[in-house]
């Protein structure tokens, strides 16, 4: 029971973790079908650039602020300059995007050197809650209660705000929306900047949680988020956020029972799902095939 | 075979060619034949790469895999049985039916599924072959890796040298046949329109299957070779940096020409070589790859077909600022 108990409080923590990263994937899809593969190079200096500042002012709240502050900035010069000239050509912005994802986690290397980095964690989040036998790391429900906040904050800025309104609408249907006067470009902007930052969040929270942080981690959680976001359904929020749970959960318990297997179970669902439901789990846009 | 040598570029391949025949008699200097067999293996994985990306517009971002099967093949049969030469063939002909089934299985599963899908999920897998070979240590020795003895003929440099010669050649030539051959020519209109080589009754996913069997088989090859000439193999043949050499040396050289391919892998090799020469005296060139994927970055924005592209343009311009003299010549 309590190793059951354990398991599950990990597998929601990182799979809330992986939510963040998969949900600007999913929207940034969505709305403009870019695939964005330097989406983990935004999380990996999310990651560095937070711990950086913790290391340096040993405020948290700076270093997550200061995180998804240099996320945001990373995202604007990424969308700018490297995404905008390619709109409309899938292969180039595939391409595009990979040769952004190596020019971020090298850029790493220059700043922070190629070695791994120890993270610490907060004071305040040290230690764990017990009850009866059972330990629970705090930091762990701390990850569970900010995804799960910006999974609601999230949402409600979809479902109840103008510029939600906006995006939903342009998910289904861009040239409509255009056509209506809307201007889908910014709006682009707008939801990549978001993604950026969410990216860069879940690196800084990422960090303390692993305890270490490295150039290449940036590949492995997008690759996660990649299948996340296939088995979710591209353009699904809730697809996103149900597929990371499922992915976290099941990826801790395979992590515990069978670890050499952990990440052929990802595959092995991706497949199913690919197999099966090509839309993923809550596709609304666009089937894979 | 018309088609595949038109004129000029017939004399320009065969120059070339008789120049690399001929320079280790000139120059034997063992760094630079390391490097020019370096550039040759590297061509053709480049080549390899083109087939997919340039001649049929299939993103693959798992092409690294086919590399590692080949390199794997070879090595570990060096390491179990007697470095000899027909050893070799059995551990490349091992590499090359494992790289066929590998990228026939892939490839039907997902050659179906929309461009960002494939170049995904070929990243996935291309993971998971990085994954098997680290965990699986009793086989490989994960991350360490292993050295091995290769038989003498790849020791000698300079009979490596023409050996990996003779191999690019022979690649290039069966790959342009096979790119001028009809199934090339279908590949080529998938490229240009998928669904409109469809609505013309081909099947298209069994072209894409066939180019994509080619491209496999081509890498591991390549990866065999690769492996031979370091005597040494670790889990570094499963990593990204190799799928982003492939595009980088395509994509530079320019897509949908085979010899452009070529000219980008000794572009890149060339560029490495110095820069991390430069990085014993400068260490800012330590991080030579961050260079790479600018200049990658600038090819695509800038020179979307590459080197090739560039060539062209200028002997078109060249062409027609000719065919300007002639005519007013004539008028006067």
């Amino acid at each position: 029971m309590e190793v059951f108990i354990n398991l599950l409080v990990n597998g929601v923590s990182t799979g809330l973790l992986i939510f963040l990263l998969a949900a600007g994937l999913t929207l940034i899809f969505g709305l403009m079908s870019v695939l964005n593969f330097a989406h983990g190079g935004l999380f990996v200096w999310g990651a560095f650039s937070g711990a950086w500042i913790f290391k340096e002012t040993n405020s948290f709240l700076l270093a997550i602020v200061g995180a998804v502050a240099v996320g945001m900035v990373l995202g604007w010069v990424l969308e700018r300059f490297l995404i905008r000239p390619v709109y409309g050509n899938h292969v180039r912005q595939l391409l595009i995007t990979l040769g952004g994802m190596l020019v971020l986690s090298e850029s790493i290397k220059i700043f922070w050197g190629p070695n791994p980095i120890r993270v610490n964690l907060p004071a305040w989040l040290e230690g764990s809650y017990q009850f009866d036998g059972i330990i629970i790391i705090k930091y762990r429900v701390f990850v569970i209660v900010v995804g799960l906040l910006l999974y609601l904050a999230l949402w409600l800025l979809l479902s109840r705000t103008q510029i939600g309104l906006m995006i939903r609408a342009g998910v289904l249907d861009k040239e409509m929306v255009q056509a209506l006067g809307i201007n889908v470009k910014g709006l682009f902007t707008f939801v990549f900047l978001l993604g950026a930052g969410l990216a860069a969040l879940g690196g800084a929270l990422l960090a303390p949680y692993s305890g270490v942080v490295f150039a290449e981690m940036g590949m492995q959680y997008a690759i996660l988020a990649f299948i996340v976001v296939i088995i979710g359904g591209m353009g699904s929020l809730q697809g996103s956020a149900l597929a990371s749970l499922i992915v976290g959960v099941a990826g801790a318990f395979m992590a515990y029972y069978m670890p050499d297997l952990s990440l052929a179970l990802n595959m092995l669902l991706l497949a199913i799902v690919l197999l099966v439901k090509p839309t993923g789990l809550l596709g609304e846009k666009g089937s894979a095939v | 075979m018309r088609g595949v040598f038109q004129k000029m570029p017939l004399y320009w391949g065969l120059a070339i060619l008789l120049f690399l025949l001929l320079f280790p008699f000139v120059n034997d200097s063992r760094s630079t034949l390391i490097l020019l067999a370096q550039i040759f293996i590297f061509a053709i994985f480049a080549m390899s790469f083109d087939i997919l990306l340039g001649y049929t517009g299939i993103v693959s971002f798992g092409h690294c895999m086919f590399f590692g099967i080949g390199a794997y093949s070879t090595a570990l049969i060096f390491n179990k049985l007697d470095a000899t030469l027909p050893n070799f063939l059995i551990g490349l002909v091992i590499g090359i039916l494992l790289s066929a089934l590998v990228s026939y299985i892939i490839g039907l599963l997902s050659l179906r599924l929309k461009s960002h899908f494939y170049a995904m999920l070929t990243l996935a897998v291309s993971q998971l072959f990085l994954v098997l070979a680290e965990k699986w240590r009793g086989l490989t020795q994960g991350g360490d890796g292993f050295t091995f003895s290769v038989p003498d003929v790849f020791k000698d440099r300079t009979s490596f040298y023409y050996i990996t010669l003779f191999s690019v050649a022979a690649v290039f030539i069966l790959l342009k046949l096979f790119t001028e051959s009809s199934t090339g020519k279908v590949l080529k209109a998938i490229s240009q329109n998928e669904y409109r080589a469809e609505a013309l009754g081909y099947k298209t996913l069994h072209y894409k299957l066939i180019a994509s069997v080619t491209a496999g088989v081509a890498a591991s090859f390549s990866g065999a070779l690769y492996a031979v000439s370091l005597r040494f193999i670790n889990t570094n043949v499963f990593s990204i940096e190799v799928t982003l050499d492939a595009l980088l040396m395509t994509m530079i050289g320019g897509l949908g020409t085979l010899a452009g391919a070529i000219a980008g892998a000794g572009i890149i090799e060339f560029l490495r070589h110095y820069l991390s020469e430069l990085a014993m005296t400068y260490p800012i060139f330590e991080r030579w790859t961050i260079i790479l994927g600018f200049l990658y970055i600038v090819v695509l924005l800038g020179f979307p077909s590459g080197l090739a592209g560039v060539m062209k343009k200028f002997t078109l311009k060249k062409g027609r600022k000719e065919k300007k003299k002639r005519e007013m010549e004539r008028a006067a």
